[in-house]
């Protein structure tokens, strides 16, 4: 990390994982109702 | 093949895309230097409120075309959307507070943005809610469409809440009158990731769609 960049990366990695988690268990569940039509 | 089938199909294309947004915007993006590492939820946070802003925009057209032609295909349509539209905004109202904290130094703060998207979101849960509490099909797409043109009424007062009121969030850098201003790397992720987001729009729509119809279909 170049120096005076803030040590933040935590915070980037968990707003990823939650974006990912929503999305794909959205995704999963349509694809579950729908997965016979 | 099937509107189901179809749906699946940009669905999954959109997170195969998606997982290629993550790749450019954690590995290929330059980092900013005063937010740090943080500032790269922006292409995630930014997209995913266009998607869900998209989503009620959809939502009130619908509506107005349904009262106009009584046409049950546009109010499916329009209850296809809010569905997607809560997943939507549930990414935006968790990843904001996420970047938030550590630039503001809070998770949340009751300015006019954070609270005319928070009200977004209880307008696609109350539109669902509201669905499941009316049993009459025509009233319920009728009310439902007054519900969803109330929504596309709140949009254009989201997007301007950062030039009517001082807040802490900033001000559009994409969608505005003027050039965009940010390099041209981090402008190119946020156009792919804008488009992906759009993908999955349509996929889970889609998808959403084809449930509804198949409901009414058996309800008939």
């Amino acid at each position: 990390m170049p120096e005076g960049v803030p040590a933040n990366s935590g915070y980037m990695v968990a707003a990823y994982i939650v974006a990912a988690v929503i999305l794909v268990g959205y995704a999963l569940l349509l694809a579950r109702r729908s997965g016979k039509l | 093949m099937t509107l189901a089938q179809q749906g699946r199909a940009w669905t999954w294309a959109g997170l195969i895309l998606l997982a290629g947004v993550y790749v450019r915007a954690l590995a290929f993006t330059p980092m900013e230097r005063f937010q740090g590492p943080a500032q790269k939820i922006f292409y995630v946070h930014v997209p995913s409120a266009w998607s869900a802003m998209l989503a009620m925009g959809i939502v009130g057209f619908a509506s107005i075309l349904y009262l106009l032609m009584k046409d049950a295909r546009f109010d499916r349509f329009a209850a296809a959307s809010a569905q997607v539209g809560t997943a939507f905004s549930l990414v935006m109202l968790t990843t904001g507070p996420i970047w938030a904290r550590p630039i503001w130094g809070v998770w949340w703060t009751w300015d006019a943005r954070l609270t005319l998207t928070l009200f977004l979101f209880f307008l696609f849960v109350g539109y669902q809610l509201l669905r499941g509490a009316v049993t009459d099909e025509s009233l319920r797409a009728r009310y439902s469409a007054v519900l969803g043109i109330c929504g596309l009424v709140l949009l254009p007062f989201i997007h301007l809440s950062v030039y009517l009121f001082r807040t802490l969030h900033p001000q559009p850098i994409v969608l505005k009158p003027s050039a965009p201003s940010l390099p041209g790397s981090m402008l190119l992720t946020l156009l792919v990731s804008f488009g992906v987001f759009t993908i999955l729009y349509v996929g889970f729509v889609l998808q959403a769609y084809a449930v509804l119809a198949a409901r009414d279909a058996a309800n008939a």
